[in-house]
């Protein structure tokens, strides 16, 4: 099978003034379609470097990335904002939803770009929102969602487009045991549809539902191990 | 929900910085269309009042100096009439081409007679005519002019020792006096008024016209043009406009114009430049939700446009909310700058609401730009 991601010697280094910080020193692997990663690792060791890269929202200094096919060192910006749009879906510790916009409403903001009636991004935001169990608040602020119920709004955003691939940084992080939990459930629920899903997550516990691990230690991959086989992927693989 | 909706949810979020972001531009405008309105209705003002106070033309006789003399001896000059005016002569006037832009044609005769006793100047003007023609003469104790009667200018009654009710006479005939007039500071304070007839007769030249007023409607019309053709019309008499009045009033008015314009470009700039400002401090806090709409796949013109359409909204409402404003401030402001009928006036408010708009959008293009351009590494670091 293809891998729909595909890392080479992908190597990220900072630096101003003289000095330099390497946050990722050459990292290789493929992940392919339908696998569920749970990237951990300490602070500092490239988690969020990398899936900021994954995301096409940096470019790393050196190596390759493909995903979906996409070259993305040679995505122009306005390429990668496209492939931003049509191939990832992010999720964030901090969910991140504009606070002047109800719930159905920062479902549709990666709509508001494109020449779709408001009545059919609407119908689209309600269904996802009712995907993630947020039926009859989606006319809810921000400010009037708990923790679980913002991070639901911000799983239904990044689904919007339907994205093969989803990129979660931490996103139980902010959240108490039994919520995340339930946010899991729905990274579950949508890996089980076919999803790609990268997580990074310093909870260990966040690994009985993932595919693989992939552990990182000062920007390399300390360890890359499959925690169970793909239900489609045959038993050699 | 699209960009503009999304603009527009920002803004009411921010109400008091978009407030703010508007104040410049809604007084800019204001300010403009205020002054605008204001010299525009005082350019109409100030031509009916010219329009009113009578004669703009004045045909005389042409004449020509002649230098006297004997041998080596000068004996100074004369001037010589090639012409005279007669009453005939109005007819002549008011037969032009553009004689739909004439509002009156007024003969005076001058003659110097004895008025009971004393040598002055008598004037003889129409007795209907002399509230048109001098409509800011103030006359004591005299309801109007009537043939038989005169009016005394102030140093004549004084000289006479006349009031309203007595009586002059030219050595013939007997004038009741109509009433005097207040002090002019003009020549006609020595003068006897009367009705034109009556001095004709008293002169002994029945027709006769020593020159004619003309009260011309030049608002939008060349005044050269009505002298050219009324010298056509009399090739022995010189047509000559009075230009001074006409050109001084316009100058204060260009002037007061000029003034507008420099305080309402200044106020404009200023509030350009606060709207660059807001907006520029804008993007700087909004650097997240910039990276937030970057990472779920906005491309840079989509966050131009939104930054364009937020400044554009605030523009818009203040450019109109000024242009309202400064209608209602000329309005009511009117009287104080001398207009009688205030009207409201569009074309400054069509074109100052336009202009903060273009302005409003100018200033949000280098923020907007700056907006756009942001990494998204830039902005995602701060989520």
């Amino acid at each position: 099978m293809e891998p729909i991601i595909h890392l080479k010697d992908v190597s990220m280094v900072f630096g101003c003034n003289g000095t330099r910080a390497t946050a990722l020193g050459g990292i290789s692997f493929d992940v392919r379609p339908g696998e569920y990663v749970v990237i951990t690792g300490e602070s500092g060791s490239g988690k969020s470097t990398l899936l900021t890269i994954l995301g096409g929202l940096q470019v790393p200094t050196g190596g390759a990335v493909r995903i979906g096919g996409a070259d993305l060192s040679a995505l122009p910006a306005d390429g990668l904002a496209d492939f931003r749009r049509e191939t990832i879906g992010f999720v964030f510790q901090a969910y991140h939803l504009l606070p002047y916009l109800t719930a159905r409403e920062n479902v549709m903001v990666p709509m508001s770009p494109e020449r779709v009636s408001p009545r059919e991004k609407a119908s689209l935001a309600d269904s996802l929102l009712s995907s993630v169990g947020l039926t009859g608040k989606e006319d809810r602020l921000p400010s009037q969602l708990s923790g679980g119920e913002s991070q639901r709004v911000a799983i239904a955003r990044a689904l919007v487009h339907d994205p093969p691939v989803l990129l979660a940084d931490e996103p139980t992080g902010n959240l108490d045991s039994a919520t995340g939990e339930q946010i899991l459930d729905l990274f579950s629920d949508w890996h089980g549809r076919g999803k790609t899903v990268l997580m990074v997550t310093h909870n260990k516990a966040n690994l009985s539902r993932a595919t693989r691990s992939i552990r990182l230690r000062d920007g390399q991959v300390e360890e890359d191990r499959l925690l169970r086989l793909l239900p489609a992927e045959p038993a050699a693989v | 929900m699209n960009i503009r909706t999304l603009a527009w949810k920002n803004l009411l979020r921010r109400k008091s910085r978009a407030v703010f972001t508007g104040l410049g531009i809604f007084l800019g405008i204001a300010t403009f269309v205020a002054i605008s309105s204001i010299t525009s209705q005082m350019e109409g003002a100030v031509q009916d009042q010219l329009d009113r106070f009578g004669a703009n033309i004045v045909v005389s006789p042409r004449t020509e100096q002649v230098s006297l003399g004997f041998g080596d001896i000068a004996l100074g000059g004369t001037e010589v009439a090639h012409s005279r005016l007669t009453m005939a002569d109005k007819e002549r006037i008011a037969s032009i081409h553009h004689k739909d832009r004439i509002r009156s044609i007024v003969p005076f005769l001058m003659t110097a007679a004895d008025a009971s006793g004393k040598n002055l100047v008598w004037m003889g003007l129409p007795a209907g005519d002399v509230a048109g023609a001098r409509p800011w003469w103030k006359i004591q104790g005299g309801t109007g002019l009537k043939r038989g009667e005169v009016v005394l200018g102030a140093e004549a009654a004084t000289l006479l020792d006349k009031g309203p009710g007595g009586t002059v006479t030219d050595g013939n005939r007997l004038y009741r006096v109509a009433g005097v007039l207040q002090p002019t500071g003009e020549k006609e304070d020595g003068m006897v008024i009367a009705d034109i007839a009556d001095v004709q007769g008293l002169a002994k030249k029945p027709g006769a016209v020593t020159y004619f007023e003309v009260a011309a409607l030049c608002k939008d019309c060349p005044v050269e043009d009505i002298v050219a053709q009324i010298g056509q019309a009399l090739p022995g008499a010189r047509v000559s406009a009075i230009r001074q009045v006409v050109e001084s009033r316009k100058a204060a008015v260009d002037q007061l114009r000029r003034l507008g314009f420099g305080v309402s470009a200044i106020v404009l700039l200023i509030g350009g430049l606060m709207v660059l400002v807001t907006v520029m401090g804008g993007v700087q806090e909004r650097t997240r939700e910039i990276g937030v709409l970057r990472a779920v796949g906005f491309r840079k013109r989509s966050i131009f446009s939104l930054l364009f359409w937020e400044t554009g909204w605030v523009s818009l409402l203040s450019s109109l909310l000024g242009a309202g404003t400064g209608i209602a401030a000329a309005y009511l402001a009117s009287p104080v700058f001398g207009i009688e009928h205030p009207a409201i006036v569009l074309t400054p408010a069509i074109f100052g609401a336009v202009a903060g708009l273009t302005l409003g959008l100018l200033g949000a293009v280098p923020p907007a730009r700056r907006a756009a351009a942001l990494s998204p590494t830039e902005a995602i670091r701060s989520l």
